[in-house]
């Protein structure tokens, strides 16, 4: 009752400012669970699927030219026994992460180098942004020229796609340090090494990590678009191989599984960044909803 | 750690040797009109174990002359003298704590603390049993773990001091250290401070808009003032007793204040600066 006196006292008040009074409604706070977002999720899918299906079934669409929910099934039924599906997907999986490793290791590496020197980054900054602006997947035939058509390409063409952007994000997330705990330490006496070590980096990570997130996507779309050019294996093999031959529910399925792979290795990310920035989680005003 | 002092050296600053002589520092600023300046020639001396505040307006200079000494901004014209010897800035020796409460946002209040500590490279188990003292000492037992985001400002400025301190350094620039904070709080800390410099042998200069902070705290107060800055007047504090409350009910200290008052008008209201130099004799 104590909520009713409130409420009740609370109502001639309704001209108070929006910001006071926003935030979700009853509704939305009873639902906005983990199970009650699963649900809603679940259900969005299954109609999805559903409505294809019965277009489909119904002669809207023809499963010639979109597939369908049942034939996808099937296929990755069939695709799982014999193992095929794991293989392929394992190619692709192994190419992308080596390439994103490397690439982004290397980028983030040469970027945050970049702060040592105002000089030495002054100079190369047009060339950066000269190769930047360069489409790098219309790289993909040198790089398989170079490094042949075997597992090593996709892997090279995924470092392409992901070098340079994690070398651009290190590089402006070092020059966004703040300047000021940056003076602080060198008060103190800190050599630029140290200011490196205990600014740069730790102010660079949240950068980073976001970066990371694009990333993961580049050296999927790195190795596929590899695997397309010319393979024996992997994911992009198999759904540009079914293509060719009209076989939509493969296409599908290998859409499906990269989708599954992307979103994984997304929220593999997620947790890192929670380990390595618990402090980007906290504020004073927190929990405060607009 | 100090040389040189002679014993009763803290007892009376004008025959303590000059630690840091500033002469003529001078200092402009690029701004889209053509430079500004803000430092016009400046010269003032800090003896060993002194403790000086420096008060002027806002916006005159002060944490400019911080930044000079603290070897972070080059003076365009001046020199600096450390026991003599002539010195570009006097970085590593001081111990500087910016206007703004600087934490490392990624450090808990503990490891932010032991950030100096960390860079001598004391054993990280003494450094923290160290770090703790001083924060209980602060009223800051229990936050060891927590990130600077979820403290109250006047927590953060604790923080920082906290920092400042702990390095244990020559001599330890404060810029508005104490601004943050509730008067019983305030009244608490610069007791705090004055125990510790006091114990330990330290020199301090302390920026202050409170002129009553001033008079309580310092041995002498340079005052700052006119368009660029100059050093107006520098004036010798003699209380009986140099602890905050003490201090505040000196006869002498009313008199004190109204002479920086008054001088501090002098550069706002050039009319009534006769007035208040009047009130104050
Ligand atoms: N990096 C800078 N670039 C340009 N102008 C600056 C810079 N730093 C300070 N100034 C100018 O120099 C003047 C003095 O600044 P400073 O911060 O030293 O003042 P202050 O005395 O500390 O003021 P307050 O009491 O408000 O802290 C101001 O007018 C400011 O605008
Ligand atoms: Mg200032």
């Amino acid at each position: 009752m104590t909520t009713h006196a409130l409420k009740s006292a609370a109502a001639p008040e309704a001209e108070r400012p929006a910001a006071l009074r926003r935030g979700p409604g009853p509704l939305a706070r009873a639902v906005d669970t983990t199970l009650g977002r699963g649900l809603i999720q679940a259900a969005a899918v299954a109609v999805f699927f559903a409505a294809w299906e019965i277009a489909v079934d119904a002669g809207w669409l023809t499963e010639f030219l979109v597939g369908a929910p049942s034939g996808i099934w099937r296929v990755f039924r069939a695709s799982l026994m014999d193992g095929s599906l794991a293989v392929d997907t394992w190619y692709t999986l192994v190419e992308a992460i080596l390439g994103f490793v490397i690439g982004t290791a290397l980028g983030s590496l040469a970027g945050l180098g970049l702060w040592y020197s105002v000089l030495v980054a002054r100079v190369v900054e047009p060339f950066i942004v000269a190769i930047n602006s360069v489409p790098k997947i219309a790289l993909a035939p040198i790089v398989i020229l170079w490094f042949g058509t075997g597992f090593v390409s996709k892997v090279a063409l995924a470092v392409s796609l992901t070098a340079l952007v994690a070398l651009i994000a290190a590089y402006q997330a070092a020059r966004d340090a703040d300047p000021d705990l940056q003076a602080l330490m060198a008060s103190m006496g800190a050599t630029k090494n140290r200011i490196f070590r205990s600014v740069i980096v730790p102010s660079t990570l949240p950068a980073i990590i976001g970066m990371f997130r694009i990333n993961i996507g580049f050296a999927l779309v790195g190795a596929v678009v590899g695997e397309f050019i010319s393979s024996q294996r992997g994911l992009g093999h198999l759904i540009y191989n079914a293509s060719s031959l009209y076989d939509l529910n493969t296409v599908w399925v290998g859409l499906f599984v990269l989708m599954f792979v992307g979103f994984v290795l997304y929220h593999v990310i997620d947790v890192v960044e929670r380990r390595i920035l618990p402090w980007r989680q906290v504020s004073t005003a927190g929990g405060i909803q607009v | 750690m100090d040389p040189t002092p002679t014993p009763d050296s803290s007892a009376d600053p004008k025959t303590a040797p000059v630690q840091l002589a500033l002469r003529g520092i001078r200092k402009s600023f690029q701004a889209k009109a053509g430079p500004v300046p803000v430092l016009d020639g400046l010269s003032f001396d800090i003896h060993e174990r002194d403790f000086v505040s420096i008060i002027g307006p806002s916006g005159c200079g002060k944490t400019t002359v911080f930044n000079v000494i603290a070897g972070l901004l080059e003076p365009d014209a001046g020199t600096m003298l450390f026991r003599g010897r002539p010195v570009p800035g006097l970085r590593g020796r001081v111990g500087y704590m910016m206007q703004k409460d600087l934490l490392f946002p990624w450090r808990t209040v503990l490891q932010n603390v032991m950030l100096g500590l960390e860079m001598k490279g004391t054993d990280p188990r003494e450094a923290t049993d160290t770090a703790r003292r001083y924060l209980a000492q602060f009223g800051l037992g229990g936050f060891e773990n927590a990130y600077p985001k979820t403290l109250s400002g006047g927590m953060r400025q604790r923080a920082a001091l906290i920092r400042t301190l702990i390095m244990d350094p020559d001599i330890l620039l404060l810029d508005e250290p104490f601004s943050a904070l509730d008067y019983q709080t305030r009244l608490y800390l610069e007791g705090v401070l004055l125990d510790a410099v006091e114990r330990f042998g330290k020199t301090v200069v302390l920026v202050t808009h409170d002129i009553d902070e001033a008079v309580a705290l310092s041995k002498r107060v340079v005052v700052l003032g006119g368009r660029p800055s100059r050093v107006k007047n520098v004036h010798a504090i003699e209380l009986g007793d140099r602890s905050p409350i003490g201090a505040r009910s000196d006869p002498r200290f009313s008199e004190y204040f109204h002479t920086l008052c008054g001088e501090l008008d002098i550069q706002t209201r050039a009319g009534s600066a006769s007035t208040a130099r009047a009130e104050a004799a």
